[in-house]
This record gives structure tokens, sequence and C-alpha cells, in this order.
């Protein structure tokens, strides 16, 4: 019925993954005031041709990146909080804006931040699992409606779930009023409907899956191991570092959506920081700006901790993975 | 009402997606802001985590801002006749959150919103009339009954009132305009001078605003709906694309900034308020809620009815009321009507009402009673007193969106004339197709 | 009545065991077996422990699907066949329930008027019109009310104790009519005793208003009803319904009014076409919300205009996202680089920013006179108010939050490939940049092509980048409803929402029509994927 396939992609490019790392660690691992290797030590015009200009880029474009964050940062220390009250390089510093963020009672900041990171974990955890899975089969195995099942699963990840919307609300008025806990103004409901995209990340997964040799699961099959063994203790640990690819993809995307929260979460209690927050600046975007971007910064960390926690992951290929593991 | 004028005036997709398709909730608000609720019924509501209303002898959903004056009111009332009220602040889109909510029976027993949701709550069925007596009506400001009262029938007890007025940065312009060509002339000489960046704050923005232009188009002869006979808005009588909107639009397009510069795309809901309180605008066209910035920024200021241009009619701001409503599908009918008619339609109420939520109040006695020691209030229930009600009939959402992004384009130097009268015809189609 | 349903459960692991025992030929495997046979005896034990009440609560579909879902995933895990669907089964299942159900509903729905306006059955919409037309008696009295009762308190028979509140008589009233009753005794207006009648308390009143509610008084000049807890008034319904004659008539003015359809729903209308009450009600309208959409010519003359320019905005955000992000990861990854780990840390930083804030943020930079961007480099471009500048506008935006994440994806592909790849291109002399372009890129797009594609899709329908920014705008004073700036998804919603209060029906046909166009575009990016794996 179904048969195990190498992947799509010539087995070279595994080679190439393998070998990588070496570049990488000297990369990364080269602590930033320490010494550029001898053989690259290059002195004045050859050095700006060679490494300087990339300086050059690299500063232009992190100002490019940086300035509306600096507004940001600005607005938050801006005691006004009102648009036009705010510049890029902040005037005033004062933690007004987060102390209201904490002491105004209609803003449940630390209430949202914890539904925003019970939905996120959850949501990232059951995507990259479900995704990661079906991944494998859509990498390994060839049956029929193999193909039709990734078109299809292209078309409808192109649908907005938004366009949807007057449908799921009924469908969860119903279910809530089965199971309550699942229904309109819960988090779990919320999250169930965000779970509607566990597929979301099949096709991300299933590129790396095709760049990993299927001579490894026979070689572990020849051994002895399960299917179930083979997939979570070899396959698995060899594309770790798409899987934390993928999952901070996913718990970026579950951090901003708001859209669906809005109408789901309609509860103070039961909002998220997207939700919470937009509806904030919703309410009067001239006077919030400044609580609102404390709110933002604040949400904006853990993404940035959690980008570091995994940088190496993400840069690292195949072995920096298999460091740990 | 600043939110509502935001929210209508783009008339935008998803607010309406949202909302429309989505709302319900709303639900457990009130478990945490109202922590002196007796215990169990906060854990049951937080529990079930039910979408909807808590369970309590009288529900009632209002915004964010107005939850402490409701609860002022509620409360009293619920212990005098030994029930349990639950009063819940519905964040976003409280009228169409209400519509789904209470056709699904999920929703509260009162609801406290804008007059002009009536004619939408009222098609699809949302709210029940009410029968004050008419010597309770009386007590009312005329205008205030007026908008609250569609096909006949009172849909609404009314609290507050407000409408635009006109501030003043007194500092730059010391006068007391008589007209508005007056102001804009006392506020270009101040820009002239580089005391402030802008003459007049009305907000434009880039998909306009047709709630803050009311004043000048209605000034210079332009009106939206006929009323009939019984002052109710008439949807077969459409003024935009009519002479007098065209006079309007070409008076709006020479202010404009192929003009005169005054009115600008670039002043919007977002900023207008805080542009003048930070001192840099001479005038600006706003409400009652903008009263509280402008007192906090320390500015000295004076307020005043929008007044109108040389030569031409008065200018008439919509007036807008807020009010108590009943909902169709109350679970507690009884209560609900109850509220409405004794625990609400009373002056003391209406006195907490107007301190809590600083809303002008509509209440005519107190109108009078204010007067001394809050001149600003006053002076914006008077100018809500002589402005039109804000059509409510379900017409009015066809109006709203053509109509701002028609003024953006004339402010921004498309042809007044042509652009007014094709959105006479944008908007006569749209109520026609319903 | 839960007597069947709890047979079938019983019985229900009964095969798992079964075919448990085919497992444990391979006996090392007793933990995954373990854990496979406690989650489905969970999916069972949960799909059981909700049957009476989805029983209860008539709840079929609910029913039917619960059990069809655990029937799969026992059939899939219970069993030895169908090896990919062990993988597949979990994330179809979420989806089949949460995105394909719903586009189902939706489908449905697109064949009703649902809206404001008709959301209710039309016996309830007349139900709220007769009721909506009960007017005061000019000049009547009106009462204290104590309700009571000769029977019980919650059925009744009930009747209303009242106290004329100006002459402050007392009175009974029940269906027959109005009698005095002076034997109440009246305390405050109000009556507190009465021989033979219990008086209910306010509570009570509240609890009984279902069968409260159609009772009246009927009086001469109309009814005395009930308001509140503690008031009555006399008023009169000055519209009746016929149901044999369909007809609703006023009873003050003798105008008939009888249902008449008016674009996609029915009105009561007099002769004259005048209307009742704005209130009409849900009806199947079959495939005229599809009609309009080919036919409405406001649709018609935008949608070509718009739809290229979807096009043209998800390419350019592909595009130029990917250059960028393409160039950045280039030039920062070259092993000599000091400093590498700070600069990535940044570039990604716009990333991190949840994209909501970031596009609220930028709408406020592209303001003409206080904007960020034409303050600090001194321009004067009204950005949001031409339809470039705000394609530009938009696409710079996207840009910004866009490129962090191709930059990721760049550097990682970039360092997955070998480096001796790289320097065999260089010993046959070929140039940095044209090794880089021979070699380097025509891997690299192999690797990240799933994700453009993805991004492209993602940027079709990237409600958010638009609505946020320029709600579509700027508009042309000829077309207040196609905007400079919209995409197809911001155009259908305004089109289903905008003006004249929310048509759902109509909003779920246009869905349903632009998941089929979108649909066909990704047949066709499968077509060029499956090109690009073929060259491989």
């Amino acid at each position: 019925m179904s048969q195990p396939v190498s992947g799509g992609t010539p087995a070279t490019s595994t080679l190439q993954a393998l070998d990588e790392p070496h570049e990488e660690k000297r990369a990364t691992v080269t602590p930033p005031g320490a010494k550029p290797p001898r053989e690259h030590k290059l002195t004045g015009m050859r050095w700006f041709q060679e490494i300087g200009w990339r300086h050059v880029v690299g500063i232009v474009a992190v100002l490019w990146a940086i300035f509306p964050i600096l507004y940001i940062i600005s607005a938050a220390l801006n005691p006004l909080g009102t648009v036009v009250s705010t510049t890029v390089i902040p005037r005033e510093f004062s933690l007004q804006n987060f102390t209201e963020l904490f002491t105004t009672p209609s803003i449940q900041f630390p209430r949202w931040a914890l539904n925003t990171l019970v939905v996120c974990t959850v949501v990232t955890f059951v995507q990259i699992f479900c995704s990661a899975l079906a991944a494998y089969a859509f990498s390994r195995f060839r049956f029929t409606g193999r193909r039709m099942g990734l078109l299809s699963l292209l078309l409808i990840q192109m649908f907005p779930q938004i366009l949807a919307a007057v449908a799921l609300y009924f469908l969860f008025t119903e279910i809530g009023e089965a199971v309550p806990a699942f229904g309109l103004n819960t988090l779990a409901g919320y999250i169930l409907v965000l779970l509607g995209g566990s597929l979301g990340q099949v096709w991300l997964i299933k590129g790396f899956f095709d760049s990993v040799p299927s001579s490894l699961d026979e070689a572990a099959k020849i051994d002895g191991a399960s299917h179930v063994q083979t997939y979570f203790r070899i396959i698995l640990p060899l594309v770790r570092p798409i899987l934390a690819v993928s999952g901070l993809l996913v718990f970026v995307a579950t951090i901003a959506e708001f859209l669906l929260a809005s109408i789901f979460l309609t509860a103070g209690s039961k909002k998220t920081l997207a939700v919470g927050l937009y509806g904030l600046i919703d309410a009067d975007r001239s006077n919030n700006l400044g609580v609102f971007a404390a709110g933002a910064l604040l949400t904006a960390v853990p993404v940035v901790v959690l980008f570091m926690f995994l940088q190496r992951y993400i840069v690292g290929g195949i072995t920096a993975g298999g460091v740990k593991g | 009402m600043r939110k509502f004028a935001r929210a209508l005036a783009p008339a935008i997709a998803a607010t309406f997606l949202l909302a429309g398709c989505g709302g319900g909730g709303g639900g457990n608000e009130a478990t945490n802001t109202t922590p002196e609720e007796t215990p169990s019924e906060t854990a049951t509501a937080e529990e079930t985590g039910a979408p909807a209303r808590a369970d309590a002898d009288l529900v009632i959903w209002t915004d964010a801002l107005k939850i402490d004056a409701v609860k002022a009111i509620a409360e009293p009332f619920g212990e005098a006749n030994g029930i349990t009220v639950e009063v819940q602040a519905v964040s976003s889109d409280l009228q169409t959150n209400f519509v789904t909510a209470n056709e699904a029976s999920n929703g509260p027993d009162v609801v406290v919103g804008a007059h002009d949701w009536i004619g939408n709550l009222v098609q699809n069925g949302s709210i029940e009339p009410l029968q004050l007596s008419a010597d309770d009506l009386s007590g009312y400001s005329p205008k205030a009954v007026q908008a609250t009262t569609y096909d006949g029938q009172l849909y609404g007890v009314p609290y507050g009132i407000e409408s635009l007025a006109l501030y003043r940065n007194t500092e730059v312009a010391p006068n007391e305009p008589k007209t508005m060509d007056d102001a804009i002339k006392a506020g270009e000489a101040a820009v002239k001078k580089g005391d402030v960046e802008s003459a007049l704050n009305l907000p434009v923005g880039e998909l306009g605003d047709a709630y803050h232009m009311e004043p000048l188009y209605t000034s210079m002869g332009g009106y939206l709906f006929g009323t009939s006979g019984d002052g109710e808005y008439n949807a077969d009588d459409l003024g935009v694309g009519k002479p007098g909107s065209v006079k309007a639009a070409q008076k709006i397009g020479q202010l404009g900034e192929k003009g005169q510069k005054v009115l600008r795309r670039s002043i919007s809901g977002d900023n207008s308020i805080a542009l003048f309180t930070e001192g840099k605008a001479a005038f600006l066209v706003s409400g009652p809620w903008a009263l509280g910035d402008v007192r906090d920024s320390g500015i000295k200021y004076a307020i005043q009815p929008v007044p109108g241009f040389k030569g031409m009619g008065p200018a008439e701001p919509f007036m807008g009321a807020q009010a108590f409503m009943v909902a169709s599908n109350a679970k507690n009918a009884a209560f609900a009507q109850e509220f409405v008619n004794s625990g609400v339609n009373n002056e003391e109420a209406m006195t907490t009402m107007y301190e809590k939520a600083s809303l002008p109040p509509a209440l005519l006695s107190l109108q009078d009673s204010i007067a001394a020691d809050d001149p600003d209030t006053a002076l914006f229930a008077e100018a809500a007193n002589k402005a039109a009600p804000m059509p409510a009939i379900p017409a009015m959402a066809a109006v709203w969106e053509p109509l701002g992004k028609a003024y953006s384009a004339i402010v921004g130097g498309a042809d007044p004339a042509k652009t007014m009268k094709d959105t006479g015809k944008t908007i006569q189609e749209a109520i026609n197709a319903s | 009545m839960s007597e069947p349903t709890t047979d079938t459960l019983t019985e229900e692991p009964t095969p798992t065991r079964r075919r448990r025992t085919v497992h444990q030929k391979q006996e090392r495997h007793v933990l995954p077996i373990l854990v496979k046979v406690v989650l489905l005896g969970l999916a069972v034990g949960i799909a059981a422990a909700l049957t009476p009440t989805l029983i209860g609560l008539e709840k079929w579909t609910m029913l039917v699907a619960i059990w069809v879902i655990t029937g799969v995933l026992v059939a899939t895990y219970a069993t030895q066949r169908a090896l990919p669907a062990k993988y597949l089964v979990p994330g179809v299942l979420l989806l089949v329930c949460f995105v394909v159900y719903p586009i189902i509903l939706t489908a449905q729905l697109s064949l009703t008027n649902y809206g404001d306006g008709t959301r209710g059955t039309k016996d309830e919409a007349i139900a709220q019109i007769i009721g909506s037309s009960v007017k005061q008696t000019a000049d009547a009295p009106r009462y204290n009310l104590s309700v009571a009762t000769t029977g019980s308190v919650t059925d009744g028979p009930f009747v209303f104790l009242l106290v004329d509140q100006e002459s402050e008589e007392a009175y009974v009233g029940d269906a027959e009519g109005l009698e005095p009753f002076p034997e109440a005794t009246v305390t405050d207006g109000f009556v507190t005793e009465a021989p033979g009648y219990t008086l209910l308390t306010p509570v009570q009143v509240n609890d009984a208003q279902q069968a409260l509610a159609d009772f009246v008084v009927p009086t001469d000049g109309g009814a005395i009803r009930q308001l509140g807890i503690r008031e009555a008034f006399e008023g009169v319904t000055t519209l009746q319904y016929d149901e044999a004659t369909d007809t609703i008539t006023d009873t003050e003015t003798g105008t008939e009014y009888t249902p008449k359809l008016k674009g996609d729903r029915e009105y009561f209308v007099d002769a004259q076409g005048e209307r009742v009450a704005d209130q009409s009600w849900q009806a199947n309208v079959g495939l005229d919300n599809y009609k309009r959409i080919f036919t409405d010519p406001r649709i018609s003359s935008d949608f070509l205009r718009i739809f290229a320019w979807t096009l043209t905005f998800a390419f350019l955000s592909v595009a130029t996202t990917f250059l960028l992000g393409l160039g950045l990861a280039a030039t920062l990854s070259d092993p000599r680089l000091r400093g590498q780990k700070y600069y990535r840390a940044v570039l990604v930083l716009p990333y991190a920013i949840p994209g909501f804030i970031s596009l609220l943020l930028w709408s406020s930079f592209f303001n003409r006179d206080f904007g960020l961007i034409n303050t600090t480099l001194g321009l004067d471009i009204q950005w949001f108010g031409d339809p470039t500048m705000a394609k530009i506008a938009v696409l710079l935006t996207n840009l910004w939050m866009g490129f962090p994440y191709m930059f990721l994806v760049c550097t990682g592909a970039l360092t997955s490939i070998p480096e001796d790849l790289k320097e065999a291109a260089a010993i046959d002399g070929a140039s940095g940049f044209a090794g880089f372009r021979r070699v380097t890129f025509p891997l690299l797009l192999v690797a990240v092509a799933p994700l453009l594609v993805s991004s492209f899709a993602f940027n079709f329908n990237n409600f958010n980048a638009i609505y946020l920014l320029t709600e579509g705008g700027p508009f042309t004073p000829e077309n207040p409803t196609a905007g400079g700036t919209d995409i197809l998804i911001s155009y259908i919603l305004r089109l289903a929402f905008g003006a004249g209060g929310a048509q759902i029906g109509f909003a779920s046909a246009v869905s349903v029509v632009l998941f089929i166009l979108t649909g066909v575009i990704a047949a066709i990016q499968f077509r060029a994927t499956r090109a690009l794996e073929d060259v491989n």
C-alpha cells in the first residue's frame, strides 16, 4: 500500500548539511572580540573589499530595522503617551506607561500575558507535532492521494480562517452549549480554532525531511526499530533545527493573531495580549499610544529571547542540533 | 461617541465582520472588575467560562468607559429589590456583540448604548419599546427624546447627550469668534505668527470623517436626510448631491489642501485632540470626550457652540444621546423594564450617571442645576440641545463611508461639485438596494 | 435513553484489545502500545461521556461527528493498516473540524440572505413587529401593580391587583376585565394584602415572565399591561397579524400590509410600498448571492484592477522581502565577519514585534504633516492620498515586516550549502557574485521555493497589511468602494459589510468565490513548484 522512498532532493544536500557545521561553529563560536584566524587577516583596502563593506551594509540594515522599534521604545517612555508628542529619540524617561499597564483595572496585562503564553505554547507544540508527523508521511511514503493531499493542503492553507468567522462563531456557540469549557470566550475554544491550522508547517518541514536520506530510516529498521522508534528516536532529532525554526514561526504568528481572538475572546480576563492591546489602541489611538507601546515592548521581549535561544538551531544546521542530543 | 464616530464613519469591513460575525461573548468582564460582588457568583461565572451573560437577576452590558457609572445606579436598584445585579463591560463593538448574543439568547437584559444604534437594533428585533409616561418624558431634553424615538416608539431612556463644539486656545486666539470665518481668520493669523501649526483642527483623515464635517456641511446648506412631518428622518429624501450639499462641498474644497489649507487630511481622529492639547492648534472641533484631555493638558481654553459661516445657516453638528435599552430576549424582562422605567428614570440616578460618566445630562432639571458648577459641560448640553439628532435609520449606514471619503477627496483637491453629486448617486443606489 | 449507547461503549474497547494481541508479537514495543491503548481509551471515554449530554441537547451532528472522529482514531491506530494515515490523522482531523467544516458551513450560509435585518425567522419577525406596536392609550391612568395568583406562583392563574396612581382606588384585573376591589389593603399606593389571593414577590414576578407574557386585562380602550414589576399601563396593540391571509393590519388606520420581495428579502408593505417596519427575516435565496457577485456592475468594473494589484502586491511583497533578506544573509554570513550574531539579533527584531503593532505604527509614520517619515527625511509626500505612493508605502511596510523572515530562512539555507561547492565554483574561476549566482542561488532557490510559495499565499490574503495601514485607501470620489491599495480580501469584505450593515449571506458567497479563486492560484503554483522539483 505504501512504501518508503528517498527524499526528493539529491543526497548531496545531506552531505552538505553534515559538512557545514564546522563553518558555522567558526562563525558563531568566535567571540566578537577575538582575532580572526590568521589566514584571513586582511589589511586596508583589501579588508574593506572583502569584509568591511559588509559592516556598512549591516549597519545600514540595522538602522532600517531598528528605527521603528526605537520609536516604540520612545513612545513607551514618553509620559504623555500621545502620537503627537513622540519622537524617535526619547525626550523624556518615565515608566509611567508601564505602571499604568499594571495598575489600570481595565488593562489586565499580566492576565493577558499568561493567556497568550498558554495559547502560544499549546498551539506551537501541537502544530509542530502534527505538521512534523504529516510532513514525514508526505516525504517518506508514496500513497494514493499524496499529491492531491499536498495540493489541497496548500489550497486550504491559503484560505484565511477569518472568512469563515461567522460559521466558526456558530460552530463554537454549539460546542459551548454541549461542552462549556470549549465554547466562545474560553481559551480552550480559541486554541481549538487555531489548531485548525495544525498542518500549517507541513511544507516547510517536508522540505527538510526530503534532505534527510531515507537510508537512515532503513538502517534503523534493519536494526529492528519500529516505525514509532525510528521516527521519534532517529528522524525527529535530525530535523530539530527545522522544528525550532517552524516552531518560532508558529509562535510569532500566534502571538500576533488578533482577528479571531477579538471574536472569540471578548471578556477582559480571557483576552490575549494581541486583542487586549489592539483594544487599547483602537479605543483611543492618540492617547493610548504610550501604554500600547509599553505593552508591545513587553510582548516582543519573550519573542526576542526565544529567538536568541533558538538562534543556534536556526543557523546551526543538523549537527548543531545533534551536539545536544 | 468618539469611538463610535470612528468605528462608524469609515464603516469598516472588518469591524463589522468581526463583530457581525462574531461577538456574542462579552461575558465575564465583570468577574474581574467587580471585586465587591459576592464571591460565589464570581466563581460560577469564572468556572463555566460562560460565553455570555453572567448569572444574575439583572444583567446589564455597557462599555468600559461607563461601567462604573452604570454600576453606581444598578447596585442600589438590586439592593432595593433584593436581587443580584451584574454589570458587564463589553469592550469591543458592543452593538454588534449585543445583537448577536441577544439573537442566541446569550445577551443581557439591559444594554447601554448610543441612540443611533436603535434603527439597526429595531430592524434586528433586538430591543423592546418602552412605555414611559408622558410626564416623565417631558422632563428630558426634547432632542434626546426625539433621538431615542423610532417609528413612533420610545426605545431608550436617555441619560447623556453630546455634540461637537468649538474649542479655542485662548492664548493664541483671545477673542471669541462670531462666525466660522472669524475663527479661521484668527487661526490663520496664529499660524502665520508661528504660534501654532494648525489653524483649525477638524479631523479629516485619509478616509474622511462625516461626523466632524457635519457642522460645516449644514452651515453651508447641506443636509443628509429630510424629515417627515413627525420629525423623523425620511430615508427617501437624501440631501447628499442636492444643491446645498454641492455648495458646502465647494466651500470645503476652498478650505482644503488646494485652497486655504485649513482642512488637511493629515489631521485625523488620531491626532487632532493631541495636537490641540500640545498647543499646536488654535481651534479644535470636538466633543465633550475631549474635555478631560484638554483640561489635563493645562492649556488655556474656551468652548463655544460651533459657529456658522458668515451670512450662511447655523452650524448644526450631530447630536447623540446615550440611553438605556431593554433587550428583546431578556431573561429577566420584568426586572429589565422595572430598572429602566424606575431605576434609571429618576433624577437621583441621572445625577449619578452625570457625575460618573461625565457626559452632559439629558435631564432638563439636571442641565439647569449643573450650569453654575460646570459651565463647560453645560455648554455642551446647550450645544446638543440645538443640534440635530444623528439619524438612526438603517439607511444612515449607507451614508457614513461614501460621504466621509468624498470629504477626504474634496479636501485633497478633487472637484467638489462632481464628487458630491457622484457620492449622492452612490448613496442613493446603496439605499435603493436594501 | 442512553441504554444503547452505553452498550456500544462497553463493546468498543474489545476490538482494540483483540488487535493488541496481534501487536504483542513484537514484545519490546510494549510502551508505545500501552500509550496507544490509553490514548484510544481516552478518546472513546470522552466520546462516551459526551454522548448523554449531546443526546439531551439534541445535537445530532455533533454526536455523529464525535463518534466518527473516535472511529477514525481507533481504525487508524488500533490496526496495522495504512501506515501513512497514522502520521496524517491528527492534523487532518483538526483541519477538517476547524477549517474544512466551517468552510462548508460558510457555503451553506452563502445560500441565504442572513444578515442585519434578516436574523430571525418570519414568525419571530412578525411577533417582534406586532409586539413593538403597543401604544399607550392617551389620558388613560397608570396603575401601581401587584401581581397575584389564586393558584401557583409559577403557573397562575394570575391577576393584576392595581391601584390607580391618581385616584388611588384599587382594582382587580384578570382576562375577563377590570373590577373595583375595595376589599384590598392598600399601603403606600400598592395592594399589599388581598383576601383570596397570594401576592407574588418581585423575583417571583420576574420568574413567571413566560407565563405572564401574554397576560393582559382587556379594557374599553385596549388592555392593561404589565410594565416591569410595579407598574401597569393601558395600551393597545395597533397592529394585528392574520395568518390565513398573511396580512398585518393597522387597526388605527385600516392599512393592510402584505409581504413583498425587495432585493433579497421580504417586507410587509402597504399598497403604496410603505413598509410597516424595517424588519425582515431569514430566507433561502438560492444562488442569488453568487449572481449578484457576477452581475453587480460595481463589482465587475473594479474586479480585474484589484485582482491585478492583489497579484502584484503578493508577488512584490515576496520578491522584495526575499531579495533584501537574501542580500543581507549573503552579505552577513561571511564567516570572517565579526559580530554576525549581533547583526542577526538586531535584524530579526522587526519580526519579533507582533504584526498588528508594526502596522499601526507604520500607518502613523506615513502622515503627511506629522508622520515620522516626512518629518525626518524632509519630504512632503501625501503617502496615503495618492494611489501610487500608497502602494509604495504598503510595500515598504511589508518589506520591513517581512525581510527578517527571509533573512532567517536564507541564512539557514546558505549555511547548509557546503563550502566546498562554493569553493569549487571559485576555483573554476567564477567571481564572487557569478559563483553565487550560478552555484549558490539555484541550490538555495530549491530549498526555499516552498516558503516563497506559502509567503505568496499569505500575502495574497494579507488582510491586516492593507486594513491596518490604509484601510484600502485612497479612494477616488467616483468610487468609494474600491480603493487604491485594496486587495481582493479587503475589497470583498468592505462590499459585504461596508454600506448598509452586515450582509453575512452575501459575504459568505464572496468568501466561497475567493476560496475557489485562491484554489486556482494554488494549483498554478503547485504546477510551478512541481516543475522546479522535476528540475532536480
